[in-house]
């Protein structure tokens, strides 16, 4: 074996060797697990099957697809309040996130989000409350869950849509978690409540009957898988995946599975959201 | 008279000689340990990734210096319910009247059992449970406009409060000789009046040091009315994190105002404690 | 014939198994100075808080100037009487302590106005002068704003007995008084009450001072056992006791 082809052959193993670790970064490949946090509150991205106190969701079954398609990985979940969120990710605790968790401006300092879901707050009341349309809310009582984006997009629409037209502000009430908004709805604490479209279908499915969306989802966004910025690796070997789930049917396997198949996007986009 | 007898041989006279210092080596060698800790506590969180300038920034905004405010007059509020409550049901548990003495025992036993953040989200919940309230016939109203966000944290502190304070109080008047009521009743005074006048001012004495302790545990209590939207101290710098993704920053403004509001506190407890021991000597150190 | 002011017919009175009184009967005569002596448990404290309704009694009945203590007869049984009445009975009495009980957190002048005050509901001008001549008769004027813990044990009981003098009792109940002084300090409180007892002032004495009860004593009365032994004149009962129980304490004593 000259000494040339010994090089070239170490050089092309060094070439594959690298283009392998392009692909998924050591730790993980080491670890054979992607160590994931969610919030376990947000049903049906993620929550506790009420029966089996099983962890389960939208983001549950999308995780663990991608999982094995990035080489049979484990996942190692782990749970924390919605604000712990970030953080988790910026302490390395978490790989990426996914946890219904919205693609904005604000958060992109120190991430990026691939973008899987179309979203947007919307507006729903009890089924038997007069509210029709959603101008109809101006001036009444309005709550969602104060960790979320959703509280300066309701001052929005509010400013856009009801002092515009000479109708009283929206009053924010703020909540806790969805729980507890949906909770206060009922107590008539507050007269509508705002949620991610993509909690809608699932709370009217548990409770039939008992809820109204009423409008459309106002502020379009998405919801997209966090990502750290040094982990470019990362991001696009999960971008690369997640198309290809998009291309043979089972991401919207999973969307129709959970009631959501209106919220598809065609493929993932990277940091798409307007704002 | 007989002369005292001379004294034995071989116990030398010490009168001149003076104790030594000891030199407590082991504490200057701890101490110093300590300081290198600390020293390097110091040094950790000041090259760790926090950014102390938005500390400094929102020490003293608006929302922050409101939910101080809003702190200090729940838990100053919260507390004084708790004694009154603590008061009565003490006296009920040392009632001789079997009725009063059970519902006395029975809400200690249901207050103190449970999690005090479970009773505050029960009590903000309510309204599932009794949609409208009132006294028939002369008022009604729909509970979720009667319980507030500030009504439920007073009723969920102050009554939990009572349950712990009512053992306070129940120790602090046994602590009370019983010679002292048995004078008052020779006088003529009934159980109340005798409780009211001489049982309960001797009382005081006692229990302070625990209630001081208590109000003190009450201030950082009222930051679980943060889950029922009561807009105290932890729930507005909570709300500005939520914003704005600095959560160790706005969490140590949060830490650095309730620790300067207990530092305050503490001393003003020591004066309270002076004041009681008026009539009597000793001081409780 | 003039009543006794306190008639005790057949009391009995148990601490659990323990009988601390065995049906004691027994009459105090108004202005009388009584002693009582005899060893500890055998009642004589029992009795003299059974007169103040400190301590209830199980059978019998006490008369205070000529009211039933503590129960009302009706339709053949006995029922008892409210706290207030009761309240209202103990005025009647009033009561010296061994452990002196003053208030500690009000002054010399605030324990002897409190009752009349509070309980009395008399005018604290009126109240206030009266217990400055109180406190001068039992020697204390000077005091009138010292706290109890500012003053020496004699001097804390002396206070005691204006204090229970304020309400303006018919009738003085001394429990063992000087057993809790320095032996310096019981001659100042002896003396308060040997002036008491000339005053007038019909007084119960559970006592282990035989000089003051020979000196000053109309009855003495020997108890053992939760029963009356023996009782008479000083001079009989200490100087000459007929019965052996009597003679076997007092050796004891003396």
């Amino acid at each position: 074996m000259t000494r040339l082809s010994l090089s070239l052959g170490l050089a092309a193993l060094a070439a594959v060797a690298s283009a392998q670790a392009a692909e998924l970064p050591a730790e993980i490949k080491q670890a054979g697990a992607l160590k994931l946090t969610v919030n376990s509150t947000y049903a049906p991205m993620e929550y506790r099957d009420p029966a089996t106190n099983e962890l389960v969701g939208l983001d549950i079954d999308l995780a663990n697809e991608l999982a094995k398609r990035l080489g049979g990985l484990k996942i190692v979940w782990s749970e924390t309040p919605f604000a712990e969120l970030i953080p988790s990710l910026q302490t390395r605790r978490a790989d990426f996130i996914i946890s219904g968790i919205s693609d904005r401006a604000s958060r992109r300092e120190t991430a990026d989000f691939v973008d899987y879901l179309a979203t947007g707050p919307q507006f729903f009341v009890m089924a038997e409350s007069e509210a029709k349309a959603a101008t109809d809310l101006c001036g009444k009582k309005v709550g969602t869950t104060r960790s979320t984006s959703f509280p300066v997009e309701i001052e929005k629409w509010s400013k856009q849509n009801c002092e515009t037209a000479g109708k009283p502000a929206i009053q924010y009430v703020p909540g806790e978690n969805s729980i507890d908004v949906r909770n206060q709805l009922k107590q008539g604490r507050i007269d509508a409540a705002v949620q991610g479209s993509e909690t809608l279908p699932y709370a009217q499915t548990q409770e039939p009957g008992k809820y109204r969306i009423v409008g459309e989802a106002f502020a379009k966004g998405y919801q997209g898988i966090m990502i750290r910025k040094d982990d470019s690796a990362l991001r696009e070997v999960v971008t690369e995946k997640l198309t290809a789930m998009i291309a043979d049917g089972a991401y919207k396997a999973i969307l129709d599975k959970w009631g959501l198949g209106a919220n598809a996007v065609a493929q993932p986009m990277l940091n798409a959201a307007p704002q | 008279m007989k002369p005292a007898p001379a004294l034995a041989e071989g116990f030398p006279d010490l009168s001149g000689m003076r104790v030594a210092r000891e030199p407590h080596w082991f504490r200057w060698f701890s101490a110093a340990l300590i300081v290198l800790v600390l020293a390097a506590i110091a040094r950790a969180f000041a090259n760790g990734q926090i950014e102390w300038s938005y500390v400094s920034r929102f020490l003293t905004v608006k929302v922050i210096l409101e939910g101080i405010v809003n702190t200090m007059v729940m838990a100053v509020l919260a507390m004084a319910l708790g004694i009154v409550l603590g008061i009565v049901v003490a006296i009920m548990r040392l009632s001789p009247n079997p009725v009063l003495k059970t519902v006395a025992a029975g809400y200690t036993w249901l207050f103190r059992g449970t999690p005090l953040i479970l009773q505050l989200l029960l009590w903000f919940n309510l309204a599932l449970v009794f949609p409208t309230i009132g006294i028939p016939g002369l008022w009604s109203a729909r509970a979720v406009d009667v319980m507030t966000p500030f009504l439920a944290a007073l009723l969920g502190l102050g009554i939990n409060q009572g349950a712990y304070t009512s053992e306070v109080m129940r120790a602090g008047m046994l602590s009370v000789d019983i010679g002292q009521y048995e004078a008052a009743q020779a006088i003529g005074m009934g159980r109340l009046r005798a409780l009211r006048r001489i049982v309960l001012p001797q009382a005081m004495r006692v229990v302070i040091p625990p209630l001081g302790n208590e109000f003190i545990g009450m201030v950082k209590a009222t930051s679980l009315a943060s889950v029922i939207q009561y807009p105290e101290l932890l729930h507005n710098a909570e709300n500005i994190y939520y914003a704005n993704s600095r959560v160790i920053e706005l969490l140590i403004v949060a830490g650095l105002w309730y620790l300067l509001v207990v530092s305050i506190l503490t001393p003003l407890q020591m004066l309270l404690e002076r004041r009681f021991a008026r009539g009597t000597l000793r001081l409780a150190r | 014939m003039t009543k006794p002011l306190v008639a005790i017919r057949s009391v009995s009175k148990n601490f659990g198994e323990f009988q601390a009184l065995k049906s004691v009967s027994l009459d105090v005569w108004p202005g009388e100075v009584m002693c009582l002596i005899g060893a500890s448990g055998s009642g004589k404290t029992t009795l003299l808080r059974c007169i103040n309704q400190l301590a209830t009694i199980d059978s019998g009945g006490i008369w205070l100037d000529g009211e039933l203590l503590g129960v009302r007869e009706q339709g053949g049984r006995l029922h008892r009487l409210s706290e207030r009445e009761i309240g209202r009975q103990r005025l009647k009495t009033g009561m010296v302590f061994q452990r002196f009980n003053l208030f500690p957190h009000k002054t010399a002048l605030e324990n002897i106005t409190e009752g009349p005050t509070q309980v009395q509901g008399r005018k604290s001008d009126e109240v206030r002068a009266e217990a400055l001549e109180l406190l001068r008769r039992v020697g204390l004027a000077a005091k009138a704003d010292s706290y109890p813990a500012q003053l020496s044990g004699g001097q804390q009981q002396r206070v005691a007995i204006a204090r229970a003098l304020a309400m303006k009792p018919m009738l003085m109940l001394f429990d063992e008084p000087t057993s809790a002084l320095d032996p310096e300090l019981v001659g100042e409180v002896l003396a308060v009450m040997k002036e008491l007892a000339k005053s007038g002032m019909t007084m119960m004495v559970v006592t282990h001072e035989l000089g003051f009860a020979r000196e000053v004593a109309d009855r003495v009365v020997y108890m053992d056992q939760g029963a009356i032994v023996e009782q008479g004149r000083a001079s009989d009962v200490l100087g000459a006791p007929r019965e052996e129980r009597t003679k076997a304490f007092l050796s004891a004593v003396i």
